[in-house]
């Protein structure tokens, strides 16, 4: 297989979506946003299933199909083995920008911590993933969009991929949030400072924040969706879900992660993992094939 | 119910308070011209005690700590000095976050483990090798002195790191946070084995001990690490919206802090243990609010830790226990294992060579954490009056030197 055009493929205009099925009660949900988005984006459709093949899987997946419309120039792919390992060996081989999948907004403990297809792919995202946790038939709206900007070089390429995203499906608003993790500064303030030396570096730490926030949004262009900009205070990842919470929104956009995610991960619970722990609403993870 | 005297409670108070007053005084004073507070309180101790006061005035230093006279202001004293303690190992594992070390990959574990495998190394060699050098008393358990001395060369203030960073404006950068990430892991490390070397001390006959102290100590650590993290991050929230604010989640933390503490010295490991243990698994809860952090974090440094570092000067003659030899010695060792081995993890994470050697010097600083760790050697009787007062020396020269050192290697790059 070749992958030369995987390399420095941007991470947006979404080409070819895929779409993850699982033969759960969510199935038809899941197939009809996904058909809406391929829709929206003019992408291809591409239909994954990893399990047996079998006229009655086959039978139920024509059905919902038919009664959607599904049928024009996707394509369907069966295969067997190890869910997340053969979805990504696919979304790589088919060079898949978009892989749409059901994921629950919180999983039981034992589930959480041994690993659900949807977060499991999340974990080791080599192309960009949207989970939608509720999906409807009729379609969910993305109305308000929160994207991270932590300080890192995928940020402007996420950030990009949002601001394309929020124009196709016609966003309302997009909120740019940036967390300051104020630990560090907790320790190094911790022997007696002077009178408001502390809040005077708070301040000049989020000023600088702010403005780094403001450079990342001058260099995209969001056209006439207004942007709310926002430095909060907390640690990575759960800072931002409280704020997705609070707001509101429809969808959340993260970079992808660095490296792999492990179960220690999910003991020493940091950035995303705080976020899968209890998803706020729709994310969008952005693999924007930056090398790690 | 046995009760202090009138007499007692008078000297014992006015003990505290002198102790607390001129500790303060002699801290803000240093703070001025730039030294760390601890070694102003650790000055106050050395003048109020048998160094100073003791040689010029017996008869004020018997009245004032009389701990060779009176058994009952001794014991209340010494009581004081343990909650000190336990207290400060609390608030030194609610600063701590593990999963920064796990944030920042490859290069904060190879740093991680270079400026802690390499300090240990030293240090256990040449204390294994040539005992000879720091003037062993012939009780000494051998072995333990070895792991001893490996232990305190390895380990890192992070408080006075994370204000070095701060100072330089790197405390957000990717350098610092390596830094930061790094001196984590050495800190949580660092007091694991150190518990398991005080939980030895006095069982040198029974070496089949080892396996149930280590087994106790990682059972403890992994039970509060994953279950009482699962359940303390379910309960906070609650505590802190339902019971008064904030003396509820206050309470309630020392109390858990004070009920690990009794649980570990109840199976014969330190009480530190489970006091730094409480504090890693409440300060690792993102339910934690940085209020309550700071205001236990007050609480212990403004009361506890002067009493703490002050009494450390009132149990030593710093005059007469300065040995040279051995103070150049553990400086030596000091310097030379951390720096390589933390600039050589580095390196090999990615870092540069510049770069590699300001993280080493950055490491470097010992602080109040290698002093109370000194202390609780030195109270267990591992090592002598020489080794303790040289790692005091050290704690400070690794503390004082840090931000200079650190300094020229990045401002030679630019």
């Amino acid at each position: 297989m070749d992958y030369s055009k995987l390399k420095g493929r941007s991470s947006y205009p979404f080409q070819t979506l895929a779409v993850a099925v699982a033969f759960s009660p969510r199935l038809e949900a899941v197939l009809a946003e996904a058909a809406r988005l391929a829709d929206t984006f003019t992408a291809q459709l591409l239909l994954i299933h990893v399990g047996k093949r079998t006229s009655g899987k086959e039978a139920v997946l024509q059905e919902i199909c038919g009664r959607l419309g599904i049928d024009r120039e996707s394509r369907m792919i069966w295969q067997s083995g190890e869910p997340i390992s053969c979805l990504l060996r696919i979304c790589k081989d088919n060079l898949v920008d978009l892989l749409v999948l059901g994921a629950l907004r919180r999983e039981n403990v034992l589930r959480y911590y041994l690993g659900s297809v949807a977060r499991g792919m999340s974990r080791r995202a080599k192309c960009s993933l949207l989970l939608l946790i509720e999906p409807k038939v009729s379609g969910s709206s993305f109305q308000e969009i929160v994207v991270s900007c932590v300080a890192h070089p995928k940020t402007l390429p996420t950030l990009n991929t949002a601001v394309y995203f929020a124009k196709q499906v016609g966003s309302r608003k997009i909120h740019v949030v940036r967390e300051v993790d104020q630990s560090g500064l907790a320790m190094a303030m911790s022997d007696d400072s002077p009178e408001g030396e502390s809040t005077q570096v708070k301040d000049q730490l989020f000023g600088q924040e702010v403005m780094a926030l403001q450079n990342l949004i001058d260099s995209c262009n969001p056209g006439e969706i207004p942007v709310n900009s926002k430095v909060i205070a907390g640690r990575p990842g759960f800072a931002i879900r409280q704020y997705t919470e609070n707001s509101g929104a429809d969808l959340l956009v993260i970079n992808s992660p660095d490296g792999r995610y492990g179960i220690i991960d999910r003991i020493f619970t940091h950035d995303m993992e705080h976020i899968l722990e209890r998803m706020p609403c729709n994310m969008l993870i952005v693999h924007s094939r930056i090398p790690d | 119910m046995a009760k202090l005297s009138q007499h007692d409670l008078v000297v014992l108070l006015l003990a505290i308070s002198t102790m607390l007053i001129l500790s303060r005084i002699a801290a803000e004073f240093g703070k001025k011209i730039g030294l760390p507070m601890v070694m102003g309180e650790l000055l106050i101790g050395v003048a109020l005690g048998p160094t100073v006061l003791g040689a010029i005035s017996p008869s004020t230093y018997s009245t004032l700590f009389p701990f060779a006279t009176n058994v009952h202001v001794s014991l209340a004293l010494d009581a004081i000095f343990s909650l000190s303690v336990i207290l400060l190992l609390f608030v030194a594992g609610l600063e701590l976050r593990l999963s920064l070390f796990l944030q920042h990959g490859k290069v904060a574990v190879y740093t991680g483990f270079g400026s802690m495998i390499l300090p240990f190394v030293t240090g256990f060699a040449v204390a294994w090798f040539l005992p000879g050098w720091f003037h062993l008393d012939s009780g000494t358990d051998h072995l333990l002195f070895a792991l001893f001395l490996g232990t305190a060369m390895s380990i890192s203030a992070l408080p006075v790191i994370a204000r070095i960073l701060l100072d330089m404006k790197m405390l957000k950068t990717e350098i610092g946070m390596v830094i930061i990430a790094s001196a984590i892991f050495n800190d949580v490390v660092g007091w694991l084995i150190f518990s398991f070397i005080l939980s030895m001390v006095g069982q040198s006959g029974e070496r089949a001990g080892i396996g149930y102290t280590v087994a106790y100590i990682v059972a403890f650590a992994a039970f509060m690490l994953v279950v009482g993290r699962f359940i303390l991050n379910r309960s906070l929230p609650w505590i802190q919206s339902r019971l008064s604010w904030p003396g509820g989640v206050l309470a309630m933390s020392l109390g858990l802090c004070l009920l690990c503490a009794a649980f570990t010295e109840s199976i014969h490991i330190h009480a530190i243990l489970g006091a730094f243990i409480a504090g890693l698994t409440i300060g690792d809860s993102v339910h934690l609010r940085e209020q309550a952090r700071e205001i236990m974090h007050q609480f212990v440094t403004n009361f506890f830790a002067p009493l703490f570092f002050v009494s450390i000067g009132l149990k030593v003659d710093f005059v007469q226990n300065f040995d040279l030899g051995i103070v150049a010695l553990v400086l030596g060792l000091a310097f030379v294992g951390k720096v390589a081995g933390a600039g050589i993890g580095a390196r090999l994470g990615g870092m540069s060579g510049r770069h590699s050697m300001a993280i080493g010097f950055g490491l470097n600083a010992r602080g109040a954490m290698e002093i109370i760790l000194g202390s609780l050697a030195f109270e267990a009787g591992l090592i002598n009056h020489q080794v303790f007062v040289a790692l005091i020396v050290m704690a400070l020269v690794t503390s004082i030197t840090s931000a200079p050192l650190m300094r020229r290697f990045f401002e030679e790059k630019r």
